[in-house]
């Protein structure tokens, strides 16, 4: 005999959830996809549809995902940055948005969404396919979960910057070669300046590196204060998760310093931006997709057993 | 009909120009040799073009438009001979689509013919010599030079010294309003380079050379400041963007003494375009992180690369012309035989109606009494076949307006077979 929906149990609806769930990340990965595609399309398509099409879809995909987004506030109580899904999903809303906003500021022929877009797809389809969607340490309230959305929130600003100054820094890097080797700029494949993306790349190391040390700081002191608690949220400093955004915090300070250090500047400033992406990456995706052994994003409740968190 | 720079010296296209009012001149004087034709002139530095349009019986040949020419201009005849060249119908149009996308321009993918033969298109229409051929062919001109431009790329890119030596200024730069610019040496290139970069708007220009009074002299020439050349270092420092065209037949600039230089400026964004031969600058220099030297060669190369990349585009350029010309010309083709058909309707109606009218008078002479009536009579009549006239008429003119894919339409033929109006009209019956 059939069931009806009604007589669904509730692993069969979680599942239906999981799938309709999916489905909408599908539904604006896709279409940033079809972004990705539109921007590649300039190396043979000049016409100035391309352009139209390629910002169209990039801001069609990012509505699509604003309203996702919201849906998720709204039908949760607790801010979409509670879960390691939700933070990477905002992450990735947040450098689409940036990106928009590049790509329309910038003249047609710069080719800003080249860099941007596959880092937007992969945060997403990261977010779809790899992080815990769980989130319980909220739901611990007071003092805790205050200062944990507080942790996530600076975190999540200094990862936004992280990004930005990783696509100047690649911007700086890829013009830099072509005007060492002396190659006319190919048709349709313009960058911005040196100039333009050394600024870009400064203004946001400059910008993320007070929100995460303040994020990073947050994070040691509620793992600190709860080192003796049995119910709470004890982190070890041996934490991939934790060794990983240190050394990202490292980076940052180097490159901050390299600001007083003339010659570091340019190419070294940039690859040092990159490692730090790249540790980002790691923090945030690398560690769960390799499955290392991590506490963080979860804390251990009295009776409940161990819940996801950011 | 016109010379160009392919087929007539300098001194023949000056002699035949058509400069400011003489434009407006020249218009009148062809509409008045031969009245009924539409006329735009396109009058350039590398080319001078006469294009006509109109009734086969109001177009001249070409004889009689060269002695046109001749009698306006004054020049004699032997200096026009063998230089002229002339296109017609299908051919004109694909010639003026293939001047206005530049392909026919001394400078493949320059810009500026787009807006000359659009000025000479509006000074055509202040004249009053533009009809609706020349509408619609130089409309599709300016329509289809774009689109080449947009299509192929040709316009991108490049193809002097001076002008590559701006865009890799803009490449390294993002404003120049607080970069200084220096200027080593007096030479012709330097002095070529330096007005395109005048465009970005430089914060300060500083000119140094061996000799004060030459510097001075170029500095006042340049809106900038003469520097000490024994200050040499010093004025590196300061720069952003260095301009070096000296004749030293030894480097100026050790990779040492940049060294020291590139310290004092905290390793700042540098350009140096070494225009002089041979070169001012260390070539090892240009290995610095953060210096960019580009030698005359480098910049030469990179004008070509531009140049050959335009040269590209040319086969696409000729297939986007070859189809819109052909689209075009079937759609003036169309016009014209949707308007010879709406002629032939019309003069088939006055006849039919001028024979009814003398039939219907002769028979009752007492309505001839009275002039009022006559006309009275006439005017119910015409109003009759305008009336019958109205809808084939709007039918006609919107298949006009609106024909299928390099076809005619098919309701002209079937409006033809339904009032008995005979065969299309013979295929040349209006020239270009």
């Amino acid at each position: 005999m059939m069931r009806g929906p009604r007589e669904w149990g509730p692993a069969a609806r979680g599942l239906r959830m999981g799938i309709i769930d999916r489905l909408s990340v599908i539904c604006f990965a896709g279409t940033y996809g079809l972004a990705l595609a539109a921007e590649l399309a300039r190396f043979v398509v000049r016409a100035p549809a391309r352009w139209y099409a390629a910002t169209g879809l990039t801001a069609l995909a990012w509505l699509v995902q604003t309203a996702y987004l919201a849906n998720l506030a709204w039908k949760s109580p607790m801010a979409p940055v509670a879960s390691e899904f939700g933070s990477m999903m905002v992450l990735s809303w947040m450098v689409g948005v940036v990106g928009l906003y590049w790509m329309l500021r910038s003249p047609r022929g710069v080719a800003v969404g080249i860099f941007v877009l596959p880092i937007v797809l992969v945060l997403v389809m990261g977010a779809g396919w790899i992080s815990p969607r769980g989130s319980g340490w909220m739901e611990a309230g007071g003092r805790v979960a205050f200062w944990g959305a507080v942790h996530g929130i600076f975190l999540l600003g200094g990862a936004v910057l992280t990004c930005l100054a990783f696509f100047a820094g690649l911007m700086y890097l890829a013009q830099m070669r072509r005007l060492k080797l002396k190659r006319a700029s190919r048709t349709g494949l313009a960058l911005p300046s040196l100039e333009q993306s050394e600024r870009i790349n400064q203004a946001a190391i400059t910008m993320a590196f007070p929100l995460l040390t303040f994020g990073l700081l947050i994070g040691g002191i509620l793992s600190l204060s709860g080192a003796g608690d049995a119910t709470a949220h004890a982190i070890r400093w041996t934490d991939p998760k934790v060794i990983s955004a240190l050394g990202m915090w490292l980076v940052f300070a180097g490159a901050l310093h390299a600001r007083f250090r003339p010659d570091w500047r340019g190419r070294r400033m940039m690859i040092l931006t990159i490692v730090a992406f790249g540790l980002l990456v790691f923090t945030w995706v690398g560690v769960v997709a390799l499955r290392l052994p991590t506490a963080h994003g979860s804390m251990t409740s009295a009776g409940s057993g161990r819940v996801a968190t950011p | 009909m016109g010379v160009d720079h392919r087929s007539a010296p300098a001194s023949v296209r000056e002699a035949l120009a058509f400069d400011g009012p003489r434009c407006a001149e020249g218009l009148q004087a062809l509409t008045s040799a031969f009245p009924g034709i539409e006329a735009v002139i396109l009058s350039t530095c590398n080319r001078v073009e006469l294009y006509l349009a109109g009734d086969p019986m109001a177009v001249p040949e070409a004889e009689a438009l060269a002695a046109e020419l001749i009698r306006f201009h004054g020049v004699d005849e032997d200096l026009i001979g063998g230089h002229l060249v002339s296109y017609h119908d299908e051919g004109a149009v694909g010639h003026l689509f293939r001047v206005s996308s530049s392909l026919e321009s001394l400078v493949l993918g320059e810009g500026q013919i787009l807006g000359q033969v659009r000025d000479a298109y509006r000074a055509a229409i202040d004249a009053g010599t533009v009809g609706p051929i020349f509408h619609q062919v130089f409309q599709a001109a300016l329509r289809v030079g774009k689109l080449v431009r947009t299509q192929t790329g040709m316009d991108q890119g490049k193809l002097s010294v001076a002008s590559v030596a701006v865009d890799v200024a803009r490449e390294v730069f993002d404003s120049f309003t607080d970069k200084t610019v220096l200027v080593i040496g007096a030479g012709k290139m330097g002095e070529t380079t330096l007005q395109h970069l005048k465009g970005l708007n430089p914060g300060t220009i500083l000119v140094t050379n061996r000799s004060a009074e030459r510097a001075e002299a170029a500095a006042a020439r340049w809106g900038g400041q003469a520097y000490p050349f024994d200050r040499l270092g010093q004025a590196l420092v300061e720069a952003d963007l260095v301009i070096s065209t000296t004749a030293a037949s030894e480097p100026i600039v050790t990779l040492e003494q940049y060294h020291r230089v590139q310290r004092a400026r905290r390793n700042r964004l540098a350009l140096i375009l070494d225009i002089a031969i041979p070169r001012d600058f260390d070539p090892r220099i240009g290995d610095l992180d953060r210096v960019m030297l580009y030698h005359v060669d480098d910049l030469r190369a990179q004008a070509e690369q531009n140049r050959m990349q335009r040269q590209k585009g040319v086969d696409p350029a000729l297939a986007i012309i070859e189809r819109e010309t052909a689209t075009c010309y079937a759609r003036l083709r169309h016009q014209h035989d949707a308007g010879h058909l709406l002629r032939e309707l019309g003069d088939w109606y006055d006849a039919a109606r001028g024979r009814e009218l003398e039939k219907l008078f002769a028979s009752r002479p007492h309505l001839c009494a009275d002039e009022s009536d006559r006309e009275a009579i006439a005017h119910a009549m015409l109003r009759l076949q305008n009336q019958f006239l109205h809808h084939p008429r709007a039918a006609v003119r919107s298949a006009a307006a609106d024909p299928p894919e390099n076809h005619p339409h098919p309701l002209l033929d079937y409006a033809r077979h339904l009032f008995g109006l005979g065969d299309r009209s013979p295929k040349s019956l209006r020239k270009i």
